[in-house]
């Protein structure tokens, strides 16, 4: 699974129970997270339980398992509890049994089946075709606008980006402060660590990124967040370079189509015209193909050939490239000797590599950008990158990394052994566990809901 | 009954838990639980300045070498 979905799914994982009620109303809202959010067995769940009528008996469920897929079927259940979409029911009498949740079901239902007047999955409007704007178009325009967004983040490095044409909404900037990825100083613009990670990032993730901080920020703009969340699944769920009509928007979201303009993620020809359209951004929220990812971090010229970085064991770096989001991003770790009218040349330091570690940039990101955007005179190599070069970036990072931090939880005081060892074995089955000690009957967890769960019911059954 | 605490787990060499457990000396507003000579437990709050802290010490203690200026 993607980091974008995880980063949504954290965000959906803290909204109350009454806002997932309401935004399952909208069918299109159920079948993007169960396209895009759910694994294949909470999915198979899903479906098997979406046509009966009657509470599911946990033990019938568990049966569709085999024993060694245990863990896998305890996180899938988990899933979907937290997401609001399974609830286990008891009844006296009776055995505890799951049922699918309503809107979810009703709306699952409508959404593969069809009917209904819901209008969810947007309206597509006849406009005549002087109107119309090309696929091309569209996504020249989502990559002009999204370069602009990244370039104005990391134009504080010291290259002039002013030319690209794009000037940023006082939305977006104010956006890009609140959510802590830059942050002036005086009149400067200097991106944080969390903005570093950010822009590293393949641009799906970047785009629920950014989205979630609107979310976020949306109540502070009187906006509903139902409202808005909803918008954004069916924005997922709309069709590449058709024209939608805005009749049928609420206030809210009527509002949001001028800021995800800003974006790139819909593009309309005036804020007053009667039809949108979504951009690749838009259409790829919620699917699992590729997005602008290739072209919105190499510019267009580049696209067709792959990557444009070559490296040499002697840490000098070529990059045939002319766009000044691409160099910026280099000189976030690496120091630039000299550019070209096509190319740029410069070293890989320790002393570059420390200054991007130190603003919290990882090696992990440095290797795999390297390797993402590595020259096809590379590529034909194995290993892409030298070695020499990939070891040397980690131990420069670890020279300035002296110790490893993992936040999460501590467990202590067991009373016996045997308690100690069974919640001990529990977590490590679910993969949280980090840390354990026998002697001092203590480990450390990275999550503790479902260990405490399990105690919990551990401690039902005496 | 167990009890979880939250925290953030630090892993590192001896000599650098000597530093930290030195930081923490002054006002014990650091760890939560010494867990054994390379794991600790400190407060989440205090992670980013505990770090700023043991880089001052460790650039008061260790001599970084030159960068060969040759391009």
């Amino acid at each position: 699974m993607s980091t974008s979905s995880l980063r949504s799914f954290e965000y959906l994982e803290g909204l109350p129970g009454t806002t997932f009620n309401r935004l399952y109303k909208q069918p299109s809202t159920a079948l993007a997270i169960f396209r895009r959010m759910l694994p294949h067995l909470a999915k198979s769940f899903v479906m098997a339980l979406l046509y009966i009528s009657r509470p599911m008996p946990v033990t019938d469920l568990e049966a569709w398992v085999r024993p060694d897929g245990r863990l896998e079927r305890d996180n899938a259940i988990d899933l979907l509890e937290r997401l609001h979409i399974l609830t286990a029911t008891t009844k006296p009498g009776k055995p505890r049994a799951y049922t699918l949740t309503n809107p979810f079901a009703a709306s699952l239902r409508l959404a593969l089946t069809g009917g209904g007047t819901h209008k969810s999955f947007g309206v597509p409007s006849n406009i005549s075709d002087d109107d119309h704007i090309t696929i091309p178009e569209l996504d020249e325009f989502a990559r002009r606008q999204w370069e602009g967004v990244l370039g104005y983040m990391v134009g504080s490095t010291g290259i002039d980006l002013a030319n690209n044409g794009v000037e940023l909404s006082p939305g977006v900037q104010h956006l890009l402060k609140q959510g802590g990825l830059v942050e002036t100083r005086g009149r400067r613009v200097e991106i944080t660590q969390d903005g570093f990670a950010f822009i590293l990032q393949e641009v799906n993730a970047q785009v629920w990124t950014m989205l979630i901080l609107y979310l976020q920020n949306a109540e502070a703009l009187n906006m509903d967040e139902v409202d808005v969340l909803s918008f954004l699944f069916t924005l997922g769920s709309l069709e590449l370079g058709l024209p939608y009509s805005k009749a049928n928007l609420t206030p809210t979201q009527s509002q949001m189509l001028l800021d995800l303009g800003d974006f790139g993620i819909i593009h309309q020809t005036t804020p007053t015209s009667s039809h949108f359209h979504p951009t690749r951004l838009a259409t790829t929220l919620t699917s699992d193909s590729n997005g602008l990812r290739s072209s919105s971090l190499a510019s267009s010229s580049d696209t067709t050939k792959g990557g444009f970085i070559v490296i040499e064991t002697n840490y000098r770096i070529y990059a045939y490239t002319s766009s000044t989001l691409q160099i910026a991003i280099l000189q976030l770790f690496t120091r630039l000797i000299t550019r070209y009218p096509n190319m740029v040349a410069g070293k890989i330091t320790r002393e570059s590599i420390r200054r991007a570690v130190s603003m919290g940039i990882t090696s992990d990101q440095i290797i795999s950008y390297l390797t993402t955007h590595a020259h096809p005179q590379m590529l034909k190599k194995q290993p892409i990158l030298p070695a020499t070069v990939v070891d040397q970036i980690r131990l420069w990072q670890l020279e300035g990394d002296r110790m490893k931090a993992t936040p999460g939880y501590l467990f202590k005081d067991f009373n016996t052994q045997g308690d100690f060892e069974g919640l001990c074995r529990y977590a490590e089955e679910i993969g949280v566990l980090v840390w354990k000690s026998e002697g001092q009957r203590k480990f450390f967890v990275t999550r503790h809901e479902q260990v405490a769960a399990y105690l919990r019911n551990q401690a039902r059954r005496g | 009954m167990p009890r979880a605490s939250k925290g953030v787990l630090v892993e590192c060499d001896p000599s650098i838990k000597a530093i930290i457990l030195k930081i923490d000396q002054d006002n014990h507003d650091y760890i939560v639980e010494d867990l054994d000579d390379q794991t600790l437990v400190i407060k989440e709050t205090q992670l980013a300045r505990l770090k700023v802290r043991l880089s001052e010490e460790l650039a008061n203690t260790q001599q970084m070498p030159e960068e060969s200026g040759s391009d």
